[in-house]
């Protein structure tokens, strides 16, 4: 059993961010040396995601707009206080939620060495609260 | 031009070479899980909100904690590494000996642009007669003062120090000198209202965000415990845009200014010009 873990830095350039990640991905499991196995793309951050889908601008555009929908910027939400902890004002709760709905990870199956994708799937790393210094990581298990 | 006239530089990576000194910073000013912010990535979240110049605060504390929060040396090495970004203003300890020559050597060979003095931290009420070296040297050289006033973030800060109305002496005694009290002296902020209609040398700034976000908090503050044309029509020369970074991210504090419902003129005012009074790089019209 083969088990690599590797760690991907990136930067966010605005707000909300999708981020095409997809050659990363492949790149790590070619270098990873698993034949056959697992790959989980594993965000490190809880106001990002990690999310899969067709990687065309419109869509990507409808995504945002679906999520701006459903998390508003200027909702009331709770986690808008000092925070004690930090020293700093919580002022991203719409980055939290818009990260719950993408969720923190995906997982894919590696075969004869390769990341198997359907034709028009792309992994991106979403970012809700930029523009940050964000980090993820691809997790490959196998043989 | 756009100006954040409230920064605390203490998580820049280039003034913090090691993880000790880090940490003595953070747990000084009370920003305990932050982590180290790149220059340039700073310069990026000041490009992003539109920032062309973000004032960073020295502070020198160092008669009780063996070394300054942020040295004016500090401060220089910031504008050095990134030159027409920042604005530095110099820390002073006014319970050393040696406070005034400092000062002095900040302004004459550092080049910094005025002085920042905590006096909660200090623990020292604004008539302290140890403060009245500073304030002359600064009214003498032309350079400007904030205070910090009312509520602080910082550990340590009794709030009794900074009340807004004790720095009444200051500015009937310094007349020339520009004084700003910092975050609007909240929760004192009539207070601070009645200071800016009464001394032509007062100002304010608007890192004040505690509660909420900028947008609800800016709306709380001007337009119902203030009516709006107090802002627009009283004081709209006084009061500076300041993030209070890293206690708010720039971008953020900036867009509770923007949402406000206050003319063009009253928001640019707000967002650099008035900066530029108080810096004294524009002639203020006092009529």
């Amino acid at each position: 059993m083969i088990v690599k873990l590797y760690e991907k830095q990136l930067e966010s350039k605005k707000e909300f961010d999708l981020i095409l990640i997809t050659d990363q991905v492949r790149e790590a499991v070619a270098d990873s040396g698993v034949k056959d196995g697992l790959c989980a793309v594993i965000t490190q951050h809880t106001t990002t995601g990690i999310m899969v889908n067709e990687g065309l601008p419109d869509v990507e555009k409808d995504i945002e707009i679906l999520l701006e929908k459903l998390v508003p910027h200027d909702d009331p939400y709770v986690h808008t206080r000092m925070l004690p902890s930090y020293g700093t004002c919580s002022g991203n709760s719409p980055g939290h939620l818009k990260s719950l709905l993408a969720g923190n990870h995906c997982l894919f199956p590696v075969i004869d060495g390769k990341l198997v994708l359907g034709h028009a799937q792309d992994i991106y790393f979403a970012e809700f609260d930029g523009l940050l210094r964000r980090k993820y990581y691809i997790h490959i298990m196998g043989e | 031009m756009v100006i954040d006239i409230h920064a605390h530089p203490v998580l820049f990576d280039v003034i913090n070479p090691d993880d000790e000194t880090l940490s003595f910073r953070k747990k000084q000013l009370g920003v305990y899980k932050s982590g180290r912010v790149p220059l340039d990535f700073a310069l990026r979240l000041m490009d992003d909100a539109g920032i062309d110049k973000t004032l960073i605060l020295g502070e020198d504390y160092s008669a009780d904690s063996l070394r300054p929060l942020v040295s004016n040396d500090e401060i220089k090495t910031v504008l050095d590494a990134a030159p027409g970004r920042f604005i530095g203003f110099a820390g002073a300890d006014p319970r050393k000996e040696d406070a005034k020559d400092e000062l002095e050597r900040a302004f004459s060979k550092l080049g910094l642009s005025g002085l920042y003095l905590n006096l909660s931290r200090l623990r020292m009420f604004p008539d302290d007669e140890r403060l009245l070296p500073l304030m002359k040297l600064c009214e003498d050289s032309g350079k400007p003062v904030i205070f910090n006033a009312g509520y602080s973030w910082m550990p340590d800060t009794p709030a009794k120090y900074s009340e807004p109305v004790r720095f009444e002496d200051i500015a009937c005694a310094f007349p020339r000198l520009r004084i700003c009290l910092s975050h609007l002296g909240w929760p004192w902020h009539m207070q601070t209202v009645m200071m800016l209609m009464k001394y032509p040398n007062v100002y304010t700034d608007t890192s004040l965000v505690y509660m909420g976000t900028p947008t609800a908090w800016y709306s709380q503050i001007f337009t119902k415990e203030m009516d709006i044309g107090w802002l627009q029509n009283s004081f709209a020369d006084k009061v500076m845009f300041g993030s209070d970074l890293p206690r708010w991210r720039q971008v953020r504090a900036m867009k509770g200014l923007r949402d406000l419902p206050i003319r063009k003129d009253v928001l640019e005012r707000l967002l650099g010009r008035n900066a530029e009074e108080f810096l004294g790089w524009r002639e203020r019209d006092d009529r």
